[in-house]
């Protein structure tokens, strides 16, 4: 059978290298923007063809469907989902996993996503104002008392969000001052109407949950958690992830049970609203950055409409079943049949980039990575590439994080072998990465514990989701 | 004896001279006879006061995205060199301002091989910040983070968390970190030997920091308990001589049964910049601060429990106040062993003629303070509760060789 695959990350290269491992022997072809190394391994290994374009056309990736007549596809990041890209493949008969633009807009618009929660009354809906005028955002920020996070309105890779817990009134200006100085940058990644969107701020340990659905049938992944700030011990600015972990188990060690469920809960119920909503079945990956947090326990941070990425390093190769063949179940909405077996033991993931990113891509891009593969792979080592060219026989970096390296081992040994591995990798550029992913577990067990205390308590006296803030000139809000 | 802090922002949209000034307040229980911050904008400006923090007076047009600042009893920091402005808790020994230049041209060789007892925190003209910590350690910094926008150094945890920031780890003793706005990196330039500074434990930390990878509060209610232990008092009502000794008496409390009650409340603010330095003024702004409430002493054989004591005059005054309430006796407890010593190391111990426990018996120093009875902690105690690796100098005299 043959599969097609459109992108070009470390994600990407995971779900490829799980297409390949199929013993349903799928024949992988696949549509990047430039030729990933660990992409086009898979696609050599399996006879395939790669091909180079712009993934968010439907009209290419339509001409690549007809010239190959995939059996189904796999798109893997949002873009061409927002483009319409699994519509073309629907258009042209092929199943796909990835829902069409209309499901999509679940991620693309904050301000969709918002209102559909707060329509359905899902839990874990958080607050929000949305914003055309940024006048208007800022004379808000200035005004209204409580801690809020703005943010873009539409997805935009993870950049330009920022918060302000404004818990000491002697900073509350300067952080007011500082965002409303940010907010032109915020609103610049912003092509819709409707520019930024200011949402009470929330505090607590987050994670992710992936559901893959078909319209018919959801079947939940392994918690994942990705880690957001750039540099070493969680400080500096917001990245796609630097890293992340996932397990041990189904869960995660600072997530309950109960919550795992409650978590799934939300994600299929926003599943049928979209449904409602758009008339269209959600086929493909919904998932939910979570939060816990002391308002509601889970809650609802931001949607993915495909794969987090680090979280899929993460996961996908704790999944012991054959997850190429659950992927081909997914798009010919056949799931009930899928059988998700998981690696019991947990998976840590580090993210190496260039210097310069996230702030400067110009100074992150165009540099030389060398990487002893055979060696990191002998230490158990798992290697994907993400922004990293082929450019001849040389691999390239295009300015975001260039590699993810997984190990399945419990958290500390995981850890501590990444640290070995890490050392096979040199560049004419300096690398950043964190140590400490993987490390501060407990730190996250007790944040958690301490957010329970007050979520419970809500529930107990029915007070879960309730908050407001208030100020004199604006009243409540 | 001071408080360093040094608060960088990744993007330039931050002015965080008010995080500077907000954070050293959360530092001046180290020592506020002289404090200052300089801040960088495309230049550094440099606000210095012979005082307390809280009244540097900043211009209101002061901007910057990064600095540094300092509380402390030190004249003259932050200084001010060519190639950045530096700011040290501690005793370094060399001229600083060639160490400011080895510190911006090779960092890693000049942290090698300066000699002294010290935290410091060194921001390059061209805004790049640097922390080290000496391999002694005895003196403290910690890291934390402010969202996606700060980075922060400082002494005292206490320094990060009353800006709003998290805090994350400590700097390792021997441990170098280095901030841009492209990185966070960390080196360790010496191998750590590490001997945490006792006093800074038992009485100069905030009891709501977390210093030296310990919760001093934790810390000073175990040495309380410590306290019953070694000394059984018959005694009505444990108080605490605020703040830095309530968590003792809470301890002695909980270990002894004898209940705790609140001895004292304050007369104006917790320090008063104005009687920082003088002696005299000291002692009236004791007795100004601290007003022993009649209704808890009275009639009562009290034990009172204060973290150290260094000429006795204070506890002298204390003694007698709580004597014309009505106390019946009046046990005093010290939650650290004897000061005999001088610090050479930047903690302001007095010298040995000074200090009255290196000069008296205990039956002349309960006579001269009044009390009924007097008890140390024993270094035993202290080690139990803090483990050995602390420098205990201006205890043992024996100091680690560092300088």
């Amino acid at each position: 059978m043959k599969v097609l695959l459109v992108g070009d990350g470390a994600r990407e290269n995971a779900l490829a290298e799980a297409l390949a491992n199929s013993p349903k022997g799928y024949k992988i072809y696949a549509i990047s923007s430039y030729i990933n190394p660990g992409i086009k391994e898979v696609v050599d290994k399996t006879n395939g063809k790669y091909f180079k374009g712009n993934i968010n056309s439907p009209e290419f990736v339509k001409e690549i469907v007809r010239e190959i007549n995939p059996d189904f596809g796999v798109i893997g990041p949002e873009d061409p989902l927002f483009h319409g890209v699994a519509n073309a493949f629907r258009e042209e008969g092929i199943p796909v996993v990835g829902p069409d633009k209309e499901c999509a807009m679940i991620e693309k618009s904050k301000v969709w996503m918002r209102e559909l929660m707060w329509k359905y009354n899902i839990p874990g809906r958080l607050r929000f104002k949305a914003f055309e005028d940024l006048r208007d955002a800022i004379n808000f920020i200035l005004e209204y008392g409580g801690s809020i996070a703005v943010k873009p309105s539409e997805q935009v890779g993870g950049k330009g969000v920022k918060v302000i817990a404004d818990l000491q009134a002697y900073l509350s200006n300067e952080k007011r001052n500082a965002i409303t100085k940010g907010i032109n940058g915020i609103a610049s990644y912003v092509s819709d109407k409707v520019k930024v969107i200011i949402e009470e701020k929330v505090d607590g340990p987050e994670y992710t949950l992936h559901v893959l659905t078909d319209g018919y049938t959801q079947i939940s992944m392994p918690l994942a958690q990705d880690y957001k700030h750039a540099y070493e011990d969680g400080i500096g600015p917001e990245t796609g992830g630097m890293g992340s972990i996932s397990g041990p188990k189904e869960g995660l060690p600072f997530i309950s049970e109960e919550e795992y469920v409650k978590s799934f809960e939300i994600v299929k119920l926003t599943a049928e609203a979209i449904k409602k909503e758009t008339e269209k079945d959600y086929i493909g990956i919904l998932s939910g950055q979570m939060m816990l947090t002391g308002i509601w326990g889970p809650t609802i941070i931001e949607y993915y409409s495909r794969f987090g990425d680090p979280e899929a390093s993460a996961i996908i190769p704790r999944i012991e079943s054959d997850f190429g063949e659950v992927l081909e179940l997914l798009a010919t909405r056949r799931l009930s049949k899928a059988k998700i077996k998981v690696n019991l033991k947990p998976s840590v993931v580090r993210a190496v980039a260039p210097l310069g990113y996230p702030l400067n891509k110009t100074m992150a891009s165009n540099h030389i990575i060398n990487i002893d593969i055979q060696k990191i792979r002998e230490l158990g080592c798992k290697i994907y590439f993400g922004s990293v060219s082929l450019e001849g026989m040389q691999l390239v970096t295009k300015g975001s994080r260039a590699l993810e390296l997984v190990v399945i081992n419990d958290f500390k040994e995981a850890s501590d072998k990444l640290d070995k591995c890490i050392n096979y990798i040199s560049s004419d550029t300096k690398l950043i990465f964190r140590h400490d992913i993987g490390r501060t577990i407990e730190n996250q067990v007790e944040k958690a514990e301490i957010v329970r205390y007050t979520y419970k308590s809500r529930e107990k006296k029915g007070l879960l989701g309730v908050s407001a803030d208030w100020s004199p000139n604006g009243g409540l809000w | 004896m001071a408080g360093i802090i040094g608060v960088y922002a990744f993007d330039k949209i931050w002015n965080i001279s008010k995080f500077l000034y907000y954070g050293l307040i959360g530092l001046q229980n180290r020592g506020y006879s002289h404090s200052g911050i300089t801040i960088l904008k495309e230049n550094f400006q440099l606000i210095t006061n012979e005082g307390a923090p809280e009244d540097i007076e900043l211009p209101s047009n002061i901007e910057g995205w990064a600095g540094i600042g300092y509380t402390g009893t030190k004249i003259g920091y932050p200084i001010i060199t060519d190639f950045g402005t530096l700011v040290v808790d501690g005793i370094i020994k060399g001229d600083l301002n060639e160490i400011a230049k080895g510190l911006y041209k090779d960092p890693e060789n000049t942290l090698k091989e300066i000699n002294g007892v010290f935290s410091l925190i060194f921001l390059t003209k061209d805004g790049k910040m640097m922390g080290y910590r000496d391999p002694y350690g005895i003196k403290p910094l910690e890291i934390g983070g402010f969202g996606f926008d700060l980075a922060i150094l400082s002494s005292e945890t206490s320094g990060i968390t009353v800006i709003g920031g998290e805090f994350r780890r400590e700097i390792k003793p021997g441990e170098a970190v280095f901030i841009d706005a492209y990185e966070i990196s960390y080196s360790q330039i010496n191998e750590s030997k590490h001997n945490y500074c006792a006093i800074d434990l038992v009485y100069q930390s905030r009891i709501d920091s977390f210093v030296f990878n310990k919760n001093i509060y934790e810390v000073r209610v175990k040495i309380g308990e410590q306290l019953a232990e070694e000394k059984k008092i018959d005694a009505d009502v444990v108080i605490g001589v605020p703040d830095t000794a309530i968590p003792f008496a809470i301890g002695y409390s909980k270990k002894s049964g004898i209940p705790y009650d609140l001895g004292f409340t304050r007369t104006g603010s917790p320090i008063r910049t104005m009687l920082a330095s003088d002696d005299f003024l000291k002692i009236i702004g004791v007795q100004l601060k601290l007003n022993p409430i009649k209704y808890v002493v009275k009639g009562k054989r009290v034990i009172l429990i204060d973290d150290s004591m260094v000429t006795g005059r204070t506890l002298k005054n204390t003694v007698f106040a709580l004597r014309s309430l009505g106390a019946k006796e009046v046990h005093v407890l010290i939650g650290s062993p004897k000061l005999i010593s001088k610090c050479p190391y930047g903690m302001e111990v007095p010298e040995e003629k000074d200090l009255i426990a290196a000069n008296l018996s205990d039956e002349e120093i309960a006579k001269v303070i009044g009390s009924d009875s007097i008890y140390w902690l024993s270094l035993e105690g202290l080690y139990k509760v803090l483990g050995k690796n602390i420098c205990v100098g201006c205890m043992t005299r024996n100091y680690p060789k560092v300088i």
